[in-house]
């Protein structure tokens, strides 16, 4: 199967006509027309990604396997749990926040659930020891400042 | 000897504490960096910027620290090469050749030495190899005009996926997609809003930093939980070292031409690290002939490619420093470092940042000392660290670059940022388009375009000024052989490297 590349390419072709059409669309500059404008560089650029879409579309290369369907949910549960972590620093605090997100994905590379736990509670409190302590950049404490 | 007093006037402020204190937590850092296979170099250093941009330290002492983790990864990367018979990065690979084999034999220790004073030789000389060409170079390159800057942007791209590259096509458009993200944000020459959206948070455009720990951190957390790696892997067992003299002096001339081969590989666009330690190991085969053991574990078979990738690293500075154009993803790494504390690279450097160019070199003798002090007396350490598995490290790993990034604005945006380029970077992956060239356009992007628009200016709209010197002509050529000649000559030396590699394997 070369279907990857195929898709990938068409994807990329689409990105660089909408990129190059969006540049000619830029109001005109303050002093008038210029003979390189905002525009020029970001035109020169579609047609390069154009150029190198259209030549992955037909010359596509063989594909990498995609993971399969559980392990797809897998990988976005792994990306779910940092955005989760990152909107969870300042309203729940840097350590929760922490231990959640670090023992989830120990546990999810494998590591029993025990071990997971004491990973992420020594490294997040560790952390948050370091840079609070001895590097001085406060981290939010949340919850825990009660 | 006007370098010769600038040099001491380095090491004046390479061998103030601070700076000594940096180059060895810097050593020590990457050479762990290194061995870990899966956090390659870039990987590493990439993760520290942040950290040192909101620890506030001052642009020699984060250069100096992010350069010796970049000595020490080099370093770093033949242990799990030794260990393991994987590399650590790329460059170490010619090192399991004859590394792996003397490790089974049980002389683990005596590989990992002898692989240590060759790394050792290999840098050595080749920072004065830099020592050398880099002020010439610099000088030179004051003849520079917009074209020829437009030229030399243009090269750099062209000769990014190197004599090895695979699919230039991809390349190309890795390169093209970074300009892309370079060229969000309000126009600096113009101030007209470019694919903004009227999103306050795009006006300044996309930070580099953040999408390099995402492309490179993120999108490797979810390469590791998708092949299960998270268990490590075996490795052989590290016996009592037994290094005579003799043995040190059976490997020096070996070493010495390592590094020369590594040095100038790594000056070169498109060569690097990988090709230098190639190169070495190749022509040590061919010099020693059949007296040789390659391939079984001959001392030479070691020494010779750790000294060419040493010898390599070191010389991918010199066009990073003097030209501001890198030619390896780790030097464009650095160079993002360069560009966050505004320092801008190139031939001013020389003359405006004496100060901080010249104590970074000395950094880079001075952390080669250390890496050699350290990497003897202490490889047990770095060898038990190298066994906690991939899944204790790794999220650790991740938290310590998501906190870096964090610490730098508090906004919890900018990870969500992060991640986002996590999930490009592992799709990019997916379809085999490199990751190192869309990095290198974001970095190179605003001053490419500023120097199409200063040539363009100055020739009143001709754009004939692109080639209307002998120079940017000849960067010209260069930049489209280095397009094709891959095509050609790269399937060969990838038959080749990958055919040696069997050899030994089977």
């Amino acid at each position: 199967m070369r279907l990857n590349d195929r898709v990938f390419g068409m994807l990329m072709l689409i990105l660089a006509v909408v990129y190059g059409w969006e540049a000619t669309q830029f109001p005109e500059p303050f002093g008038g027309e210029e003979s390189v404008g905002p525009e020029t560089f970001p035109i020169i650029l579609s047609f390069f990604l154009g150029a190198s879409a259209i030549y992955m579309m037909l010359k596509p290369d063989p594909d990498e396997a995609w993971p399969v369907l559980p392990m797809l949910l897998e990988l976005i549960s792994v990306v779910v749990a940092i955005l989760v972590f990152a909107w969870a620093i300042e309203p729940l605090g840097f350590i929760p926040a922490a231990v959640g997100v670090v023992t989830y994905l120990a546990w999810r590379m494998g590591a029993d659930l025990k071990m997971s736990l004491i990973i992420g509670v020594s490294s997040s409190v560790a952390i948050f020891l370091i840079f609070n302590n001895v590097l001085e950049l406060a981290l939010p404490l949340g919850l825990l400042e009660l | 000897m006007e370098t010769l007093d600038f040099l001491m006037q380095g090491f004046a402020v390479a061998l103030i504490p601070e700076s000594l204190m940096f180059a060895i937590i810097g050593a020590i850092l990457g050479t762990l960096i290194g061995a870990l296979p899966g956090l390659g170099p870039a990987n590493g250093v990439a993760i520290l910027i942040p950290l040192a941009f909101s620890l506030g330290l001052s642009p020699t002492s984060s250069l100096i620290l992010l350069t010796s983790v970049y000595a020490g990864a080099m370093y770093g990367g033949r242990i799990s090469s030794i260990l393991l018979n994987i590399p650590g990065d790329e460059p170490a690979m010619m090192t399991c050749i004859d590394g792996y084999p003397m490790a089974l034999k049980g002389k683990a220790a005596e590989a990992l030495a002898i692989s240590a004073i060759a790394s050792f030789i290999g840098s050595f000389i080749a920072t004065i190899g830099l020592v050398i060409l880099a002020p010439i170079l610099a000088k030179f390159a004051l003849k520079f005009g917009p074209s020829e800057y437009f030229a030399l942007f243009a090269l750099a791209f062209a000769t990014l996926g190197g004599i090895t590259g695979k699919n230039q096509f991809k390349t190309l458009m890795a390169a093209a997609l970074g300009l892309m993200i370079a060229s969000v944000g309000i126009d600096i020459s113009s101030g007209v809003q470019r694919y903004t959206y009227n999103t306050l948070e795009l006006f300044e455009g996309v930070d580099f930093i953040i999408a390099i720990v995402g492309l490179f951190a993120i999108s490797e957390l979810l390469f590791f939980i998708e092949k299960h790696a998270g268990d490590g892997l075996k490795k052989v067992a590290i016996n009592k070292l037994k290094l005579t003299m003799g043995d040190i002096v059976k490997v020096l001339p070996t070493s010495l031409r390592g590094a020369l081969l590594g040095f100038v590989s790594g000056v070169l666009p498109g060569a690097g690290a990988s090709l230098g330690s190639f190169i070495s190991y190749t022509l040590e085969k061919k010099v020693v002939g059949d007296k040789g053991e390659f391939g079984k574990g001959d001392t030479r078979g070691i020494a010779a490619p750790e000294a060419g990738n040493n010898g390599a690293a070191s010389g991918a500075l010199v066009p990073m420093l003097t030209l501001g154009v890198p030619g390896s993803g780790t030097t464009a790494v650095l160079l993002a470092m360069l560009i966050s504390l505004n320092v801008t690279p190139g031939p001013m450097l020389f003359t405006q940042n004496a100060d901080l160019v010249w104590g970074v070199i000395a950094a880079l003798f001075v952390g080669n000392l250390v890496l050699l002090l350290l990497n003897i007396p202490m490889i047990g350490i770095f060898v038990k660290l190298l066994s906690v598995p991939p899944k204790y490290l790794m999220p650790i790993v991740t938290l310590v670059a998501s906190v870096g990034i964090y610490s730098v604005s508090h906004s919890a945006l900018d990870l969500y940022f992060m991640v986002g380029f996590g999930v490009i970077g592992y799709v990019l992956r997916k379809v085999d388009v490199p990751l190192v060239p869309v990095i290198l356009g974001m970095l190179l992007g605003p001053e490419m375009e500023k120097s199409l628009r200063h040539a363009l200016v100055l020739s009143d709209g001709d754009w004939s000024i692109l080639l209307n010197s002998g120079l940017s002509i000849g960067l010209w050529t260069v930049a489209i052989l280095g397009l094709v000649l891959p095509v050609i000559v790269g399937p060969m030396v990838r038959a080749k490297m990958s055919k040696s590699k069997e050899a030994t394997s089977s």
